[in-house]
This record gives structure tokens, C-alpha cells and sequence, in this order.
């Protein structure tokens, strides 16, 4: 590691890497736990049993003042306005003006005029700055304070994981409703800033936020009552059967790469086309109007290719015809096969139909469905 | 026969005495005029978990070196490389279903595939236990 590329180090880093033996690795500019037991492995556990990721490098923010709504209204897609306190808002895109993705965020409501958000971590500057400049622009009275390098977070993911917390005298959790957020709660004996019943995995969980020593003992106790690590190169896994998007795979700021935002069909009600005046909807309407190029698909090869691996980039034919390309790829070992994400071109994407993919030079035929790949989820409670 | 650990990195790795290895981290084992081949340790830990594997064709032709089948880990696709020329006689097709062994047993029942030597002296040419292990701590690939 050469002294002018350093990664960053959550503030967890010390604990995972002495005390949880974690494979570490690099993403979005952070040393983060890849994996500990195995990706398979820890893909099982999270679908199945419970198990606890570190994700302290993504992005912690919280703004006040009198004009975070405008803010927000301006810089998201969603519309902010019906969200109560002490919930989350439900995921919701940023866009630049050509209509492509800066981030997807989800907001989340303390008050009228305190809001906390969480960037992901490749974007965290990023977004930091993009909100400064909205507000300066706007004239918006926005204090905006960094929190990521003060509170560590956690996301506890998994069908076992209220089992979890009553064993540790926390069993209260489970009257929180899915999106729904509570502050400045104990948690085996220790401060919690943030406890929201929320995650990226579509199991039942939450994302704790708390200082790093309260952190480090919440995880002990969490992991003494049965809960399991799992790292991100499962958080990816997971994530992909799922169909939620990543930014470089699913989305991008450059429209010569990634096609506008209402391609992405993310769901989840993150576009509100009611709401007026936020960044990008010019062109967006636009697009709109136009009717879209791609959209995006999920891919589940048949089972005689299930071991056939699909990845970005890798090009989607019909009849020889070059139709679309994947986004993101992987076996999954819940479903005993590999899956993708991937824009098919919106004449050819046609629901239970097959695609061919070509891997290195030979073709192979998967099923083009929508999200989830996985049944029975996402978990509401 | 033993095993050899080494460590690089504040990582151990295991390589066997009586096989020979690659720069590109596959081991080879003479058995009379054929050389049986998978990859090491070293190789199965830095994949981490494969997924999937593509292999020869029984009776193809290979060259010492070349690209002869792929690796799939979650992160990657790696190449398989020969470590001698001849013909692919053998190939392990459990490995279509159970990739895994290759993470659990890379020196056992995840070998790959079995070369008839076309030119025996190359195997003489490969790297010994010790030179294998020098190449991993250097980094070298």
C-alpha cells in the first residue's frame, strides 16, 4: 500500500481484525471484513439463521435546521413530506441532471427540522458535498455534521435474529414495525444512538448506530447469544437475488454507461412522479415520456447452467441479436443456482421468456423474471 | 509424504513435499507417464470460495502453459493453466456439481484434470516445494 492510496478504517477496524480474525479487503476507498467463515457459508446464515454485519463504512448524516425538508424534497426523488418521526422514508434516489443516479439513500425522520441519512460509503464525500452546494445554491438553512468517523453501525440480518436479541434482554425490537427507528436506547447494558428494524438483505433485522466501545460490546454480546459474522462479499451475494442495485453495477452518474433512472424499475417507492422540483426531473420526465431504452431484469440460469457464472458485462443475446448485458452476477447457494441483475432492451425483455448469455465465447440460457428472486421475501413486519 | 506450512502475510498456507507447482499456483503429481493437477492452497485461499469450474475436454491437446480451463470464484474468473503438454486423458467432473472441493480438499479429491505427457522432462522443469514457497512470499504471480 503505497502511503498516498490509504484506505480508511471504520472504527471497528481494531476489533474485527484482532478479535474476529477477518479476512479484510477494500471497497469504496475502506478496509472493511470481506468474509470470516466463508461467503457461502455466511450467505446461508443470513437466509437462514442470524448474522451480523459490519457496516460502519457506509455514510452516517445528520442534518438540522429549518430547511432540511426542502433539502431533501430537492435533492430526492421520493416525496418526503408524509414520513413521520421515528420513521424511515423508504429507499429514494439522488440524481444528477441527465436523469442518472448519484446515490440511493434512505432518509430517515427524527423531527421536522432533524433528518439522519446514510450515503453509501463510495459516495460519502460525495453526497456531502452535492448536499452543501444544494442548500448554498437554494439558500437552504441546512447544518450538515458527518457522523460516519463518530458511530460505528451494525446490521443484524436474519430469520433467528429476534431470537437474538431476547436472549440479550432485548426482545422489546420486535414491537418496532419494519422502517421504523427508535433513539437513545440500552442494549445490553450499552447506549444505543440508532436502533431501526431496516437492512439490505430482506430478512427481518436491524441497523444499530452506536459509539465504537458500546459497539464492540453489543456485537460480543450479540455473538455470545448465537448471531454470526458475515462480510460484505455475502452482503453482495445477498443482495443481488434480491434485486437491490449497487452503484458501478446497476447505476451510474455517466449516461454514456448506465441508462436513465427509470430504467433502473427500482420499486420500493422511491420515484414519487407527483412530486415537482428535485434535481434531474427535467430530464427524467423527459425520459419518460420518450419511453425507455433498457430495463432492468433479473436473470436465473436454468438449472443444467447453474454453475455457469454470470457476470458485469457479459452480453445477452436473442436470436443472435445482441439485446442487453449484466449488470451483476453470482451463484446463489439458497436457490442452487446463478443469478444476475442485467438491462435487457425493453422490446426483448419479455417476463419467463429465456435470454442467452455468453460466457467466454460460448452461450448459455437464462430466464428473464422480476425481483424478488427469492420467495417469500422481503420480511415485513 | 508431508505437508509443509508456511506463512505470508501473518496468513498459513499448506503445500505437499511430493508434489511440484507453477508460478501460476497449480501443483502437479507424476504418475508413471501422466501428471495429475490441481491448484494449491495458496490459490484456494485467495479465491476464497469457488463456484463453479470449466473444464477440458477429454483428448484435447494442451501445451505446457496454456490456458486450459477457468476457476470461477465469487469475486473473479481465474485461469487453468497447464503445467505440462500433452493429452487431457482424465478430468474431475464432481467438480461440476461440488466445486467446493476445490476450497476443501485441493490436494485430494479436488484434482482437475490428468495429462498424458507428451514430454516428460517438462515436469522436471516445474518448481519444487521450497521454490513454490519462496514464490508466494515474494507476491510473485
Amino acid at each position: 500500500m503505497s502511503a498516498e492510496h490509504k484506505l480508511l478504517k471504520t472504527v471497528l477496524w481494531d476489533f474485527q481484525v484482532k478479535e474476529l480474525n477477518a479476512t479484510m479487503g477494500e471497497f469504496g476507498g475502506w478496509e472493511v471484513p470481506m468474509m470470516y467463515t466463508g461467503i457461502m457459508k455466511e450467505h446461508m446464515i443470513v437466509r437462514t439463521d442470524c448474522g451480523i454485519y459490519d457496516v460502519s463504512h457506509m455514510g452516517r448524516v445528520r442534518m438540522t435546521g429549518p430547511d432540511v425538508i426542502p433539502l431533501l424534497q430537492k435533492v430526492f426523488t421520493k416525496d418526503i413530506s408524509k414520513t413521520k418521526e421515528y420513521w424511515m422514508s423508504g429507499p429514494t434516489l439522488a440524481l444528477n441532471e441527465y436523469a442518472r443516479v448519484k446515490d440511493d439513500e434512505m432518509p430517515y425522520k427524527v423531527s421536522d427540522e432533524e433528518w439522519l441519512v446514510v450515503p453509501n460509503a463510495p459516495y460519502r464525500e460525495k453526497m456531502l458535498k452535492h448536499f452543501a452546494k444544494v442548500a448554498r445554491e437554494n439558500g437552504f438553512k441546512v447544518n450538515i455534521e458527518d457522523l460516519t468517523f463518530k458511530l460505528g453501525m451494525i446490521a443484524v440480518q436474519g430469520p433467528k435474529t429476534v431470537e437474538v436479541f431476547e436472549k440479550i434482554g432485548a426482545g422489546w425490537v420486535d414491537d418496532l414495525r419494519t422502517l421504523q427507528f427508535r433513539m437513545n436506547e440500552e442494549i445490553a447494558g450499552q447506549k444505543v444512538f440508532l436502533i431501526s428494524r431496516s437492512g439490505w438483505t430482506g430478512e427481518d433485522g436491524f441497523e444499530i448506530w452506536a459509539e465504537p466501545k458500546a459497539m464492540i460490546e453489543i456485537y460480543r454480546a450479540l455473538l455470545k447469544a448465537g448471531a454470526k459474522p458475515v462480510g460484505i462479499i455475502c452482503r453482495d451475494t445477498i443482495r443481488i437475488e434480491m434485486g437491490f442495485v449497487l452503484g458501478g453495477h446497476e447505476y451510474g452518474e455517466d449516461p454514456k454507461e448506465f441508462p436513465p433512472a427509470n430504467s433502473l424499475r427500482y420499486g420500493l417507492g422511491a420515484i414519487d412522479w407527483s412530486k415537482r422540483g428535485f434535481i434531474g426531473e427535467d430530464a427524467l420526465r423527459a425520459y419518460r415520456r420518450e419511453g425507455v431504452r433498457w430495463i432492468r431484469v433479473g436473470i436465473k440460469m436454468r438449472k443444467r447452467h447453474a454453475r455457469a457464472i454470470i457476470r458485469q458485462g457479459y452480453k445477452l443475446y436473442v436470436e443472435d441479436q445482441c439485446v442487453g448485458w449484466v449488470t451483476s452476477g453470482t451463484y446463489s447457494p439458497y436457490l442452487k443456482t446463478t443469478v444476475g441483475q442485467a438491462y435487457v432492451d425493453s422490446r426483448y425483455a419479455i417476463f419467463g421468456d429465456y435470454v442467452e448469455v455468453e460466457i467466454r465465447g460460448k452461450r448459455y440460457e437464462g430466464k428473464i423474471l422480476d425481483f424478488p428472486l427469492v420467495p417469500g421475501r422481503p420480511v415485513v413486519k | 509424504m508431508s505437508v509443509v506450512e508456511f506463512e505470508v502475510a501473518g496468513k498459513k498456507y499448506l503445500v505437499r513435499t511430493d508434489l511440484r507447482y507453477t508460478k501460476t499456483d497449480e501443483w502437479a503429481k507424476k504418475e508413471d507417464n501422466k501428471v495429475r493437477e490441481g491448484i494449491t492452497d495458496y490459490a484456494q485461499k485467495e479465491l476464497k470460495d469457488i463456484v463453479g469450474v470449466e473444464l477440458p475436454e477429454v483428448g484435447a491437446e494442451v501445451k505446457k502453459g496454456e490456458a486450459i480451463g477457468a476457476l470461477e470464484s465469487v469475486k473473479a474468473t481465474a485461469d487453468l493453466y497447464a503445467t505440462v503438454s500433452g493429452k487431457v486423458v482424465e478430468v474431475n467432473e464432481r467438480l461440476l456439481e461440488e466445486p467446493e472441493l476445490l476450497n476443501k480438499d485441493p490436494y485430494g479429491e479436488g484434482w482437475i484434470v490428468v495429462i498424458e505427457m507428451s514430454n516428460p522432462k517438462e515436469y522436471d522443469e516445474l518448481l519444487t516445494p521450497e521454490a513454490y514457497i519462496e514464490k508466494c512470499k515474494k507476491g510473485e504471480h
